[in-house]
């Protein structure tokens, strides 16, 4: 596989991982008000649940095709790719701040998972 | 509940059903050997209570998972599911017999270190002014 065919499959791969979380997340919170079993049948009525799962869907598929035709590294540096842009995605539409402990926070997480994956 | 022990509990609640899903799956393709991909292939996963296990496990994780979004920022949150790299790692060690480096062992300590910090910069006052 090509340069230009792996990058696609990376580019596909990160926008449907944020795409699908900022949905969820999107699904999660709107009817602040309901709770319980009413607050499921709201989501369940709203598009953005199901935005996320076929986001979910198509990354499985994705996510198949690129770990087939690159190493396992590369797989993770992707994964940590997918904790950025989830972060960025959710300061861009829902206005999460960058405070110091979730900045000190993810940069941890993202050390430990590069650790994790290139330490095998 | 202190938004604490609600971020650590849904966390440690989210890892324990996804790495069960995870195990169930794997004994479930295993008691469906061989893979080939075929009706007589599907039945034979069908018939193992592993499937269902599986399926419990990430219907149950998804539950969580929306329950921990509606409380928590989505970026700390996506950042803060990687404990499951954890689970992974743990359970691998007598299912898989293998065998983790100390560059891994330290990994996961600062990932584990990372979802700490994490969920005591999640003061209850972070809802004011923040859309989640």
């Amino acid at each position: 596989m090509n340069a230009a065919a792996i990058a696609l499959l990376w580019a596909v791969n990160l926008a449907t991982d944020t795409c699908g979380q900022l949905a969820f997340k999107k699904a999660a919170i709107e009817n602040r008000e309901a709770a319980g079993w009413a607050h499921w049948r709201h989501m369940l009525s709203r598009p953005w649940i199901y935005l996320g799962g076929a986001a979910y869907l198509a990354e499985f598929v994705a996510w198949l095709a690129f770990l087939s035709t690159v190493p396992l590294a590369v797989g993770v540096l992707l994964g940590m790719a997918g904790i950025v842009s989830v972060m960025v995605g959710g300061r861009l539409w829902f206005k999460e701040r960058f405070t110091r402990p979730r900045l000190v926070g993810i940069g941890l997480i993202l050390a430990g998972v590069a650790l994790v994956g290139a330490g095998g | 509940m202190s938004s604490r022990s609600f971020f650590i509990g849904g966390f440690l609640a989210l890892l324990i059903l996804d790495t069960f899903a995870q195990v169930c799956f794997k004994l479930t393709a295993l008691h469906a050997e061989p893979l080939t991909l075929d009706p007589p292939w599907l039945l034979r996963a069908f018939a193992t209570p592993w499937l269902y296990g599986s399926i419990a496990g990430y219907l149950g994780a998804f539950v969580t998972w929306m329950t921990l979004l509606r409380h928590i920022p989505v970026g700390p949150a996506f950042a803060a599911s990687h404990l499951e790299v954890i689970g992974v790692m743990v359970v691998s060690i007598p299912v898989f017999g293998e065998v983790l480096t100390w560059v891994q062992y330290l990994g996961a300590a600062l990932i584990l270190a990372g979802v700490l910090c994490l969920a005591n910069g999640e003061p209850p006052e972070s809802a004011a002014g923040e859309n989640h």
